[in-house]
């Protein structure tokens, strides 16, 4: 199965997005730090689909997506934005990084489910 | 300057008003979570939907105890001038004044920005693909 990973400092959104994604046929792993998930992904995991938050302490949504870029198994893989940002110069400039979408928060559930379908691409 | 202690005391309780609200909201949330994956109920999308408030009311509160703390910052820096010299009173409120300006400023765009959804209710369309 895809393996998706989504990074939020809130445990409350997580664990929103679990309840969301348990029945979809995806493995899902969560992270409260891009930090630790960037650590994880220089270790050698390689998720299909990365769903981040853009307002996180230490390094954010941002600063996430671009070190993502810079490894190369997770040069081209899609990163969306998951914030409760609605500003369109930070669309524009996450864009310009390189990124597939953007999600405001709160999310309708079904939309997110369809958004992470139309990535992978699932029937 | 004992009206700026008085006002910091003030502040410090808003702080930790908030800080509190937070972390009940956090808990309450976890609780009703824990609970609902234990029983392997299954939620409808409106109830999902209301669920991620927690994380936007955390947000939000973050963000005025993160204007307050600013405040705090240029208050101390304001009575720290005053002290060592009281003429130039004046020209320390004129640049006390502009600096609170601008905390309020930050402040009120991130309260329409960590709003998400909820700050725009004809936001009929949550997801955009590049």
């Amino acid at each position: 199965m895809p393996l998706v990973i989504f990074v939020d400092d809130s445990e409350t959104a997580l664990a929103s997005t679990r309840m969301v994604t348990d029945s979809m046929p995806i493995t899902v792993k969560q992270y409260l730090s891009a930090v630790d998930a960037l650590r994880e992904i220089k270790g050698g995991m390689t998720p299909d689909l990365i769903i981040t938050d853009m307002n996180m302490p230490v390094m954010n949504g941002f600063e996430f997506l671009q070190a993502l870029r810079t490894v190369p198994s997770t040069a081209r893989t899609p990163v969306l934005m998951l914030t409760t940002e609605t500003r369109d110069e930070l669309k524009q400039q996450g864009k310009a990084f390189g990124l597939t979408g953007w999600i405001v928060k709160p999310f309708n559930p079904a939309q997110l489910k369809q958004a992470i379908a139309r990535v992978l691409r699932l029937a | 300057m004992q009206f700026v202690q008085t006002l910091n005391g003030l502040l410090e309780h808003v702080k930790k008003v908030e800080r509190e609200t937070i972390a009940l909201t956090k808990d309450g949330q976890l609780q009703l979570v824990k609970f609902i994956e234990k029983n392997s109920l299954r939620l409808d999308d409106e109830t999902l939907e209301v669920m991620q408030y927690q994380d936007i009311i955390a947000q939000q509160l973050s963000a005025t105890i993160e204007a307050i703390e600013n405040m705090q910052a240029h208050l101390h820096l304001f009575t720290n001038a005053f002290d060592q010299d009281a003429p130039s009173m004046q020209e320390s409120f004129g640049e006390m004044d502009d600096k609170l300006t601008s905390v309020l400023k930050n402040a009120q765009d991130k309260h329409s920005a960590f709003g998400g959804k909820t700050q725009h209710h004809n936001f009929d369309d949550g997801v955009e693909f590049f």
